[in-house]
């Protein structure tokens, strides 16, 4: 190649960089993966096959309209049977992640604080591979008649370069979800 | 960037006539080793001057015999002094003829610069830059008064000149403004600091020469020029520090080809692996960094023509601390009161998730092409910035980024330098274009857009005895097509800008001694589209953005002065500063918060005010033993005001004083230019801040010492030894985002060693 050739090369060069500038894609909706929108809880008071469910619900995700959450009633002295479920509502069909926390288990922690402590007890009722709780099933016992609040959080804990942190507290990792529900105890 | 070398050809006089001696020469660019016109040789501490003629040529006469230093500058050019011995003759030949007179060739590099005269600038080259590479670009920066960091830990950093930054200031890499995803305070700048040869950076606004977002100012990193000579050289870094047991290598090669004059070649590449961050008292878990770049050029060039070509590719995978990992407001507020992390990690090299794996490649022509004294240049880029940033959270992260951003652009400027007019007035007339577009994937954060620029300038400046004025005009105009979605149908929107750019500035050089310069400048930025449209939780920062639609462009009016004095063991300079920024772009808090499925989060809306940024930087050296022991100080003062809400704005850099202590050897047997270096930061707290306005107060002040330790083996070895944070010192920054989850990282001791070849 002599001189001319290589400067004939360097033109090419830059006239194509210039040509390859009009290949473009279209635009398209961004799409978040992992959006909760709806946060469920399930009480089957034992001795019983009747469920009452209350939703904790924003479709529309962060902002817009605000969230609609369900008010929990629940009869004084019982014992009850609490499943958490944790949809995306804003897909069809619904993205049920309730399923994903299970098969990531030693990862995730649900939370149930009751506000006062006296309004009700909790009490964890399944386990994961580790021996932990996990919280999607748990049993809660009511007394008096009171009002308050249920938080239910669900923390994320994955492993930190490669170990567990899950430990059965709420202190590690972070929240996946933090709602609040009314609660009302009444005979 | 075009680097240019005078060859000043200095006709020494010898006269008995004490008076009656004459320096005379002539003055070319290096580069293309063409006569250099109207170039202005000032003989510093005399009134006497002279101006090269259409041949380059210049002859300055009636001078006293002595030492003196010339000073040769011409616009475009950065301003190069030599020094010249006119040295006393036994003969006593009153009739000076060329042959007669002793010549000496002084050899003086000099950078064909693209900033204005009047405005301060400060670069950092050499020795100053080789002792601070291997950390990112805005490691090294922060040596430069008035520069400090916008710190996401310690591995993600973003300049900020005269307390702006990301969208406010402008990084030209190699002649290309840098087009990655600015806006963001967790991206920082996608360039490999080991291309550069020399980094400057321009204070204050400079919209008229560089366009839309120079506000605060401009960073310009530059290469070398390409060798000469078909001769192979080169050089190899190294780097290792004992922090995060990180190790960067860096090798250049470059050269002519044999029998091909004027052709010319080099390539670069840099690799560096660091593990987690240690604080005072603890490992910082996943903050470590990999990172593989490399570049390549080649180009010709003779007196009349020259062209470029110039390719580089950045990547980088950098581990996002998991302690910082947060959730939900009552996440940090925890962190927050626990005072350090929950899970403490051990040193690991493993990068895991939050992570960003971040790509940049530059495709960059330039063509010259002069025609008698007049010079066209025209430069071409092309870049593509691929940002992909994992999260945490569920199975599908593990293969697809929470967040993706990838923006192309195109950019093309035209410049058009006239010949000196009447031998004193230069100028050069512009045209630049940019196109732009983004694809976002993932968490809505910002819209698919499309933008295109086109811009105009004009600047002339004059230069006469002691007085050089500048003046310039730029107009801009920018169409923004955002492809935004409602729920799966589009919903395109338009938005169109338009911007006048003004500066005017002026240079003094009363006295020897004494210069002084000032400018008023503007610039523009007109709304970046996440002020726009944005709308969801900023994760890490736990706060709901919001943006407006409605925004206007913002416009700086910048007033910047520097006054320098430099006499004999004594060099001050004193540089003062206020921005007005009309339609400051900023988050506001609102008093709701918005309640998320993740818990309540504080509700942030971008609204415009106005702004002012008033500022003093202090520079100062005193030689106190000649040539052995020297002192600088810098200080760097900054008040930043919201003019409309009458208060103070957030995220301001806190007030700064550093003091260092050097002490020089010649040489000890191979060891050369020996030099040990104690240096001291005392940064304030910032307590300028508005009320409520953050989870937590700033960080208390910190006191840093540093020591460095240096100099040349052999002539073609150069090393130092380093230690930042000398005494381990635990302390938190106010513009570092860790600083709610951590402390900042300790001490760390570093080697560099570069061997030229």
């Amino acid at each position: 190649m002599n001189r001319l050739h290589f400067s004939w090369a360097l033109a090419l060069v830059l006239t194509l960089a210039l040509v390859t500038s009009c290949k473009k894609e279209e635009p398209a909706p961004e799409d978040e993966n992992e959006l909760i929108t709806t946060v469920r809880l399930k009480f089957t008071e034992n001795g019983t096959t009747t469920t009452q469910t209350f939703d904790w619900k924003d479709l529309d995700g962060e902002g817009g309209s605000a969230p609609t959450i369900a008010s929990v009633g629940l009869k004084t002295n019982r014992n009850y049977k609490l499943e958490v479920e944790f949809l995306n509502e804003s897909v069809t069909p619904v993205d049920n992640i309730t399923e994903e926390i299970k098969e990531e288990a030693d990862e995730h922690l649900v939370v149930v604080i009751p506000q006062p402590a006296g309004l009700l007890t909790y009490t964890y009722d399944d386990k994961d591979s580790r021996n932990y709780p996990i919280g999607l099933t748990g049993k809660i016992v009511t007394t008096s008649a009171a009002t308050g609040t249920i938080q239910v959080q669900l923390r994320h804990q994955p492993p930190v370069g490669g170990v567990p942190v899950k430990n059965g507290t709420a202190t590690p990792g972070s929240d996946d979800a933090n709602v609040t529900f009314n609660v009302v105890v009444a005979p | 960037m075009w680097l240019g070398l005078f060859t000043v050809d200095v006709l020494l006089a010898q006269s008995p006539q004490a008076c009656d001696c004459l320096i005379k020469g002539t003055v070319k660019d290096r580069e293309t080793g063409q006569a250099i016109v109207g170039a202005i040789l000032i003989v510093e501490g005399t009134n006497r001057n002279g101006i090269t003629d259409a041949e380059g040529r210049y002859k300055i006469d009636k001078l006293c015999q002595g030492n003196y230093t010339i000073e040769c500058k011409i616009i475009g050019y950065k301003t190069v002094k030599a020094s010249v011995s006119l040295v006393h003759s036994a003969e006593e030949d009153i009739n000076l003829t060329e042959e007669e007179v002793h010549l000496q060739d002084v050899e003086i590099t000099a950078h064909r610069v693209q900033s204005s005269l009047s405005q301060k600038t400060i670069s950092l080259e050499g020795k100053a830059l080789e002792q601070n590479q291997g950390q990112t670009l805005g490691d090294a920066l922060k040596v430069l008064n008035g520069v400090t960091l916008l710190q996401t830990g310690a591995s993600i950093a973003k300049p900020v000149i005269h307390g702006l930054h990301s969208n406010r200031i402008l990084i030209m890499n190699n002649g290309i403004r840098q087009e990655g995803q600015q806006w963001g305070s967790e991206h920082a700048p996608e360039i490999d600091p080991f291309v550069a040869k020399r980094v400057t950076v321009v204070q204050g606004a400079s919209g008229v020469r560089y366009g839309s977002d120079a506000i605060g100012g401009v960073i310009l990193v530059e290469p070398d020029e390409l060798p000469k000579h078909s001769k192979i050289s080169g050089e190899a870094n190294m780097a290792a520090f004992s922090n995060g047991r990180m190790g960067v290598i860096s090798g250049t090669l470059q050269g002519g080809i044999a029998n091909w004059k004027g052709w010319a070649w080099r390539i670069q590449g840099t690799l560096k692996n660091g593990g987690n961050i240690r604080t005072p008292d603890y490992f910082l878990a996943n903050t470590g960094v990999k990172e593989h770049n490399f570049s390549l050029t080649a180009g010709y060039r003779n007196a009349k023509v020259g062209a470029e070509i110039f390719y580089s590719q950045f990547h980088t995978n950098i581990g996002i601390f998991s302690g910082s990992h947060i959730g939900s407001t009552s996440d940090l507020l925890n962190v927050i009161k626990n005072g350090e992390p929950f899970i403490k990690a051990d040193f690991e090299r493993e990068i895991e998730r939050p992570n960003q794996l971040i790509n940049h490649d530059l495709l960059k022509g330039k063509a010259f092409y002069n025609i008698g004294a007049n010079r066209l240049t025209w430069t071409f880029g092309r870049q593509f910035n691929r940002r992909a940033e994992y999260d945490l959270h569920g199975p599908q992260a593990a293969t697809k980024p929470a967040l993706l951003f990838r923006l192309t652009t195109y950019t093309s400027d035209l410049i058009f330098e006239h010949a000196p007019i009447k031998g004193a007035i230069n100028g050069q007339i512009g045209l630049s274009g940019l196109y732009q577009y983004n694809f976002t994937d993932g968490r809505p954060l910002i819209p698919d857009f499309d933008q295109t620029n086109i811009g105009m300038f004009l600047i002339e400046r004059w230069v006469r005895n002691q007085w050089e004025l500048e003046a310039g005009l730029r107009y801009d105009w920018r169409k923004l097509d955002i492809f935004k979605f409602v729920g799966s149908a589009l919903s395109p929107r338009q938005h169109q800008f338009s911007s006048w750019s003004g500066t005017l500035g002026s240079v003094w050089n009363a006295t020897e001694a004494l210069s002084m310069r000032v400018n008023l400048g503007s610039a523009w930025r007109p709304p970046s589209p996440n002020e726009l449209y944005s709308k969801g939780v900023h994760h890490g920062a736990a706060a709901y953005e919001e943006g407006n639609d409605q925004m206007q462009p913002e416009t700086a009016y910048n007033l910047i002065g520097s006054i320098d004095y430099n006499r004999k063991q004594w060099q001050v300079e004193v540089g003062v500063y206020h921005n007005l920024i009309q339609n400051y772009i900023y988050l506001k808090p609102q008093a709701e918060p918005i309640l998320t499925v993740r818990g309540a989060f504080p509700y942030f809306k971008y609204v415009q005010t106005n702004a002012s940024f008033t500022g003093v930087d202090v520079d100062t050296r005193w030689e106190i033993i000649p040539k052995k022991l020297t002192h600088t100080a810098k200080i760097s003062y900054l008040k930043a005001y919201d003019l409309q809400e009458k208060g103070y704005l957030v995220l301001i850099p806190a007030n700064r004083i550093e003091n260092t202590l050097k002490y020089n050897w010649t040489q000890v047997g191979k060891w050369e230019n020996l030099y040990l270096s104690l240096t001291h930061l005392w940064a304030a707290q910032q307590k300028r801040v508005p009320p409520n306005s953050d989870f937590v107060d700033p960080p208390a002040a910190y006191h840093l010492w540093s020591v460095l330790i240096g100099g040349d083996w052999n002539k073609s070895i150069g090393w130092s030894l380093t230690a930042q944070n000398l005494l381990d010192a635990a302390y938190r920054d106010y513009l570092n985002r860790f600083r709610y989850y951590s402390l900042e990282q300790g001490r760390n001791i570093s080697l560099r060693i570069k061997w030229n070849f």
